[in-house]
């Protein structure tokens, strides 16, 4: 086991080290530098040359990646270069704060998708089951853009119950702190909560009819005891796989639901960053997005071994 | 442990007390602005959002109207020599930057020179291309001596990157900018705020009178237009232009519009065949109806206008009449060019600038009727940057409010200016000779006939088209009293008060 986990933990440094040359890559083939965007429109060659100088741009494209390179390994990350200031601090306050939404936004996906999902299965082809149904495919279905404009028009606008936008800071009153995120995790969770509830209904279905719980049934235990011990327990497996690969969706639509509810998070930082082809800003916020789907999989794979007993990593006999 | 369990009682009620606290302090402004800051450098600021910092924290020599006027600011006095190449300024005595030290002539030598540096970058330097040496005679006194007779110096010290920054604190002036004006930086916080306090030693007495002001970095205009109703923020700077209507209904919040000289432009490359013809030029000109643009690109929030001095400014020609759509006469043109039939060209439009994709999309209806075939071209802003602008033959741009006459017009418009030949390759030496003439002019009567001229023989041979200047357009709340939008798109905020 611990060599297995191990081993995938080199695996997800050998992926971040070859991401930062891609990312290094796609930076130096995209129309315009920094240096264009310092020196601003209709800058003449010289100028631009003379940024370029200053900021070391005119140096083989190798030089400038182990310069880089050279910072992150002894734990520089560099500074920004259009604001000049460190990226460490910079990506870390806005990381903290799009961490705190998309981990709320994974419970309400998580904890809803499955409960959604479980009474969906439960009840199959009644009511509560297509309103489940209608609720998830109308809410994947519509892009986080227009439920985040709606949220603000009904219940910030008209309403007047929660902010537009923005982020609240915990001295101005737990309340105030609060209701900054309830609109931007609401609108997460409603384009991503299908997906858990449609798989967790299948499997859910699935495993009620199989042959276990029909034995459960016949020994005559209580019906909810069934549901929770032999049916959910093993229909959660392909739930988990979706849950890990949500954490990648959560991450896309983190920034669209950032930029529209003024969030100042890591999406928004890494837009404005890519924008203005600010290198170690945009190395800084990738590589970290990426660390994190690399262990979101990581956990959804020693989870899934632990829910499935049939799953066991490293040798057979431990 | 006992002490360790009151320890952290102690800690839940202060933390308690301050959940308790009110969120804001009286006198707190706050303002909704749409994009992030790049830079709180004065001197490499590009966008709107940076200007506003930059006349709330720093100060300049001279201050602008954006109507032609010019008033003193950290200098009290200025003089020129009679050959208008050596210009003296008298710096007011006992201002003090925001650290508590005493502005000095060696500050604004040290500030007008990191401009003129190549490297730093700044939009700016051109303008100050016609310095060949400045000198400080004394700790109040700066000497600039010019390579020729510009009778627009002064005006040069109201732009929006020439703030004068305290000569020891360049390194850090843009994570923690240290000015002589109204507002004391505090703290920004990317993507999220920037917060300012009162200033409580700024040189103009009574000034200013809010405690402190909050930027809020909302880009989403529904976010910005709830807050607004709602009170989170007192005032939306630069209202989108298609949300005016509905503001203007809610009796809570005043719309405030002012006519500015920020154009949009058809660009015709003077580089490329056919519009190296200056007949081509004119026909499209006489096709294109300035006040039904002015509708279509900006909601009727604008005035047509001959060149990019706006309607509004005292130099602009009121003896030319806006030109009205001359099919005929346009067709006629283009038949003695050599296109009887009219042509296939390409527009380009840049993504996100909405004035301009909507001026390109008007100008593709309005040029079919002469045999103009436009394919409108979306390109994204940074490919927009590299290889549309100055490189293609055909496509709409446009430009902030400048704070001088000459800086607005000489760069676009004389031969060697200095964003001609990266925008349209325009060449009329009797245009070069007008600009000039009137940067030497002696008197206003004098520099107001040269600008008359220039907007006729500009009309007779167009560069490109500028059908109109946009209107800046601010919301805010009726308790914000002394406020007024500027022409210059900033936010002037030393009278406001919240009541």
């Amino acid at each position: 086991m611990a060599i297995y986990v191990i081993k995938r933990l080199l695996g997800i440094v050998a992926i971040l080290a070859v991401m930062s040359v891609l990312v290094f890559a796609i930076t130096q083939v995209m129309p315009g530098n920094v240096a264009n965007i310092l020196a601003g429109q209709f800058a003449d060659d010289a100028t631009i040359k003379a940024i370029e100088h200053k900021l070391g741009l005119d140096a083989p494209a190798y030089v400038q990646y182990w310069r880089w390179a050279g910072g992150v390994l002894s734990g520089n990350l560099g500074n920004s270069i259009i604001m000049e200031r460190p990226v460490g601090p910079l990506i870390w306050e806005a990381f903290k704060s799009s961490a705190l939404l998309a981990i709320l936004a994974f419970i309400m996906v998580a904890v809803f998708g499955i409960l959604l999902g479980v009474i969906a299965a439960i009840r199959q082809n009644r009511f509560a089951d297509h309103a489940v149904s209608l609720f998830s495919y109308v809410g994947v279905s519509v892009p986080e853009f227009f439920w985040a404009i709606v949220a603000i028009i009904v219940f910030a606008r008209y309403l007047n119950w929660l902010p537009s936008g923005g982020a609240g800071n915990i001295s101005q009153g737990f309340w105030v702190w609060a209701s900054h995120l309830v609109l931007p995790v609401l609108t997460l969770t409603l384009t991503l909560i299908a997906h858990v509830s449609r798989l967790t209904r299948s499997s859910m279905i699935e495993t009620l009819r199989s042959n276990y719980v029909r034995n459960a049934r016949a020994k005559g235990l209580p019906e909810k005891v069934i549901i929770r011990r032999h049916a959910l327990r093993n229909a959660l497996l392909p739930t988990i796989t979706v849950l890990a690969i949500d954490v990648g969706w959560l991450l896309g639509n983190i920034v669209v639901v950032e930029a529209v509810f003024s969030y100042p998070g890591i999406g928004r930082l890494l837009l404005f960053a890519i924008e203005r082809h600010d290198l170690p800003l945009i190395q800084a916020g990738i590589l970290l997005i990426a660390a994190v789907y690399c262990f979101a999989n990581l956990i959804a794979d020693l989870l899934y071994a632990y829910f499935n007993p049939k799953i066991r990593y490293g040798h057979a006999e431990s | 442990m006992k002490k360790r369990i009151i320890g952290a009682l102690g800690a839940a009620a202060v933390s308690l007390a301050a959940l308790m606290a009110p969120a804001m302090a009286d006198g707190n402004l706050r303002v909704a602005i749409p994009a992030n800051l790049n830079t709180l450098d004065a001197a490499k600021t590009k966008l709107g959002e940076e200007y506003i910092m930059n006349f709330l924290v720093f100060s300049g020599l001279t201050e602008v109207d954006g109507k032609g006027g010019v008033k003193p600011d950290l200098a009290e006095s200025w003089a020129k020599s009679d050959d208008q190449k050596t210009w003296t300024f008298k710096l007011r005595p006992g201002v003090k930057f925001h650290d508590g030290r005493l502005l000095e002539a060696e500050d604004v030598k040290a500030t007008i020179q990191r401009i003129q540096d190549k490297a730093t970058g700044s939009t700016a330097r051109v303008n100050f291309d016609i310095v060949e040496s400045i000198e400080t005679p004394d700790k109040q006194t700066v000497v600039f001596k010019l390579k020729i007779p510009y009778s627009g110096f002064a005006e040069l010290f109201g732009d929006r990157q020439v703030r004068i920054l305290p000569r020891d604190k360049f390194d850090t002036v843009a994570t923690s900018p240290v000015g002589t004006g109204p507002f004391i930086f505090k703290s920004f916080t990317p993507g999220d705020r920037v917060e300012l306090v009162k200033n409580p030693d700024y040189f103009v007495a009574g000034e200013p009178k809010l405690d402190a002001i909050t930027l809020r970095i909302m880009p989403e205009s529904a976010a910005q237009i709830a807050a607004l109703e709602t009170g989170d923020i007192d005032l939306v700077w630069n209202l989108p232009l298609e949300s005016i209507d509905q503001m203007k209904k809610n009796p809570d919040v005043v719309v405030d519009s002012t006519s500015t000289s920020t154009w949009d432009g058809l660009i015709m490359n003077a580089a490329q065949k056919p519009f190296d013809d200056k007949r081509v030029r004119k026909a499209i000109l006489m096709t294109l109806d300035k006040p039904a643009l002015v509708e279509v690109a900006l909601y009727g929030q604008g005035t047509p206008t001959h060149t990019m001095i706006p309607p509004s400014h005292p130099y602009f020609n009121k003896d030319l009449p806006i030109s009205t759509p001359d099919i005929e006469g346009a067709k006629k043109l283009l038949a003695e060019a050599g296109y009887p039939n009219g042509f296939e060209a390409t527009l380009y439009v840049p993504v996100g600038r909405p004035t301009r994709e909507r001026l390109g999309i008007a100008a593709k209806e309005l040029l079919a009727p002469i045999g103009i075939k436009v394919d409108l071209q979306r390109v994204p802003w940074d490919k927009f940057v590299k290889e549309i602008e100055g490189k293609a033959a055909f496509y709409t741009d446009g430009f902030f409010s400048r704070p001088t006459i000459d800086t607005s017009i000489y760069p676009f418009f004389h031969s060697t200016g200095s964003w001609n030949t990266q925008l349209w390759n325009y060449k009329n030496p009797e245009i070069d000779k007008v600009l000039d003439d009137a940067r030497a002019a002696k008197t206003e009567e004098e520099r107001a006939a040269l600008y008359n001229k220039f907007q006729a023989l500009a009309e007779d041979d167009p560069a490109g088209a500028i059908p109109y200047v946009l209107n800046h357009v601010n919301a805010y709340r009726k308790n914000v009293k002394g406020f007024s939008s500027s022409p210059m798109m900033w936010l002037d905020l030393r009278e406001t008060t919240i009541q």
